[in-house]
């Protein structure tokens, strides 16, 4: 579907299909030089971080909690399989009809023929990342569906054509001034104000009528409780309430990976989910149903469950993390990497340290492969984490594997990197030809070493590192003629 | 076409796992549940904090005796100024205060619902920590529907039916409730500029009657 060919990239317009977004280090550019979208960005994931802060240090029983959520993320996963098969059975003993799609494409015709057999022409939507993960709404639009995002951030961003560049707050970067003139614009209201009140009271009534007449909808889902078949999905707002209660048939997105053993576990995940993502004791709204119940809500329900990827991320221990995320959000907002570039950088819907580990994942590193590289290891991700991810791990494996392809690759053999790796290997690999390089570097770097001990510029590839760096220049004395001069006597 | 890929994803599932050597994989009981299970709270303190939090949300409260409670109810609705209010079909009958057109919910259509300018409801606890009251959808609770259309909710709560921690409500659903709500403050978005705006979809006034009990 998505193949549009590469596109040009611009603040405006990114990119995010992983397999058509441009390097993160390119794709950074346009947002590092957008002063208004830093700005924008900076503030939002401020204020965000500064209320998990102090709703963190309020909760005395914190680092137990993250313990419990991070074990019964991790236990779960070790069990999936049976978890999954159990949530399958109680769902549909509840009346839920459950779908198993292998990858995007699969699940994109499940729920096409749901909604062919139900002759919607149209849909509502809560905010479901997973969908944007497979590129749901341009393959309904294409086949005459329209999807109608309810959630505030994903109505503007729709409304003014965008993408989501947070998966909590996904329109941050966009700034009143530019909600006013897309909700003047598309909903015909020349006159509205960008007070964010009037602003979300437009919204209010431009939903209300979509609500109480569009009789199908799609979710996403936070939760699926093995033990009794039933979905959790924790909001602010109430149009996740209004899309799972008022329409005829419901359809529930969510990957392998979000299912919890028993309902009881919600006393830990809620807990630490509300206080990471927005820093609330807990969020307005959470709703949980199961299957179908007669009288109230959806009469017809669905759930599509999507590996697209995931199950491959199980096999080893470090990756297999990846799939204990909640989606919180914390790790971008206190990441120095994304707070400078924006979410739009990371071409994905899953952007920052999260997405830097995830998306390349999904893609099978056939495509994200700079993304690893998107981190300076600093850590802060793993902090905050509420299912305590050892995000920087990841990297550094996943940073193994990209370079570990790129050397397969015969036509990298050449590469300067890889040629000078083999030439490092095969001078360390003996005392005597370490000493002489030492030696023979002393006397190369001599001239660029300044006064002060440093090299500040070097020719050739060395002036890629020099750019941005100082380089310590070699000492006049190695530690082995020291040690030959003082004790080797 | 779903049968074959419920094996595929199936067989992916084992083959992943298949590394892990039986004795590393830890059963349930295992995830170590060392944080709070309880509360530290009297039930005077558990309330107060409570009737704060419902209050930092801007929801009004208002406490009353058992014996006052339809003559609080009644006080409530007429100072609220609304007229037409929604019940469950089990709400106490004595709830149904006069003065007030009443649309008792036997199938009432969604439209009349969201007509109408309040609705009247019990509820199944309240969580102090969090200020969360929780609905169970029983049948004096109402169907989830009729406490989302209208603008005002008014929600009866039980003192004795206050927690202090998400936990302590955990441990009284001795079986899963097959829907719920949880409602901690009224629905609310920063999606713009992150300034927090109050009553997007859900009601936008809530207000909570607090039965205590009589005073010994």
């Amino acid at each position: 579907m998505s193949a549009t060919g590469p596109r040009s990239v611009s603040a405006d317009h990114p990119e995010l299909d992983p397999r058509l977004a441009p390097p993160f280090p390119a794709a950074a550019l346009p947002v590092l030089r957008n002063a208004q979208l830093r700005k924008n960005v900076a503030h939002a994931t401020d204020v965000i971080q500064g209320k998990r802060n102090r709703l963190v240090a309020e909760k005395a029983d914190w680092t137990q909690l993250r313990d419990a959520a991070s074990a019964l993320r991790a236990h779960t996963l070790e069990h999936l399989g049976e978890y999954l098969a159990q949530f399958e059975e109680r769902c549909t003993a509840a009346g839920g009809v459950v779908h198993w799609a292998a990858d995007g494409e699969e699940a994109r015709a499940i729920i096409l023929a749901i909604l062919r057999e139900e002759k919607a022409a149209e849909v509502i939507k809560i905010k479901t990342m997973t969908s944007a993960e497979i590129q749901l709404n341009p393959y309904l639009r294409e086949h005459g569906i329209a999807a109608h995002e309810t959630d505030l951030a994903e109505i503007i961003l729709q409304l003014g054509a965008g993408e989501p560049s947070h998966v909590v707050v996904p329109a941050l970067h966009v700034n009143r001034a530019q909600v006013r003139e897309i909700f003047a614009r598309t909903m015909g209201l020349p006159k509205l104000s960008d007070d964010p009140q009037e602003l979300t009271a437009a919204a209010r009534s431009y939903l209300r009528k979509m609500f109480m007449t569009v009789p199908t909808a799609i979710s996403g889902a936070n939760y699926l409780i093995a033990e009794t078949g039933g979905v959790a999905i924790v909001e602010s707002e109430g149009n996740g309430r209004m899309c799972l209660t008022l329409p005829r048939t419901m359809i529930t997105l969510a990957g392998i990976e979000k299912v919890i053993p028993r309902f009881r576990d919600l006393e830990v995940m809620l807990q630490v989910l509300a206080r990471s993502a927005t820093g609330e004791r807990m969020n307005p709204y959470t709703s949980l149903w199961t299957g179908v119940t007669p009288g109230d809500g959806p009469q017809r329900f669905h759930v599509v469950l999507l590996d697209n990827g995931r199950s491959a991320m199980l096999r080893r221990e470090v990756e297999r993390q990846t799939l204990k995320c909640i989606r919180c959000g914390a790790c971008m907002n206190t990441c120095p990497v994304y707070r400078q570039t924006g979410g739009h950088a990371y071409g994905s819907v899953y952007p920052g340290p999260i997405g830097a580990i995830l998306t390349p994942q999904l893609q099978k590193l056939e495509h994200a492969q700079t993304l690893p590289y998107a981190s300076s290891l600093c850590g802060a991700c793993y902090d905050v984490c509420p299912v305590k991810i050892n995000i920087p791990e990841v990297l550094i494996d996943l940073r193994a594997q990209v370079t570990d392809r790129e050397r397969a690759n015969e036509r990298r053999f050449f590469d300067p990197i890889y040629v000078g790796m083999r030439v490092a290997n095969w001078v360390f690999a003996s005392a005597a030809r370490f000493k002489l390089a030492q030696r023979a570097a002393r006397i190369g770097l001599w001239a660029f070493t300044r006064k002060d001990g440093w090299i500040h510029t070097l020719p050739g590839t060395g002036g890629r590192w020099t750019m941005t760096r100082d380089l310590r220049g070699l000492p006049q004395q190695t530690f082995r003629e020291w040690w030959q001069k003082e004790r080797g006597r | 076409m779903t049968a074959g890929s419920r094996q595929l994803v199936m067989d992916r599932i084992r083959a992943g796992l298949s590394g892990i050597s039986d004795e590393r994989l830890a059963g349930y009981a295992a995830v170590p549940r060392t944080y709070r299970l309880r509360g530290a709270l009297n039930a005077e303190t558990t309330l107060a904090l409570m009737v704060e939090r419902l209050r930092e949300y801007d929801a009004e409260v208002v406490e009353c005796a058992e014996s006052a409670l339809v003559s609080t109810i009644a006080a409530e609705i007429a100072k609220s100024g609304r007229r037409v209010l929604v019940a469950p079909a089990g709400l106490p009958e004595a709830w149904l205060v006069d003065g007030v057109e009443w649309r008792v919910d036997r199938g009432l259509q969604h439209e009349e619902i969201e007509q109408a300018e309040g609705v009247v409801t019990a509820s199944f606890c309240g969580v102090a920590e969090s200020g969360t009251i929780v609905l169970h959808h029983s049948q004096s609770e109402g169907r989830r529907v009729l406490t989302l259309l209208p603008d005002w909710h008014l929600c009866v709560l039980r003192a004795s039916d206050v927690v202090e921690t998400l936990p302590e409500y955990f441990a009284l659903c001795a079986h899963p409730p097959q829907l719920a709500t949880y409602i901690s403050g009224p629905s609310a978005t920063a999606d713009i500029e992150m300034t927090r705006i109050k009553g997007v979809h859900g009601p936008r006034f809530l207000t909570v009657v607090l039965i205590r009990d009589e005073t010994p």
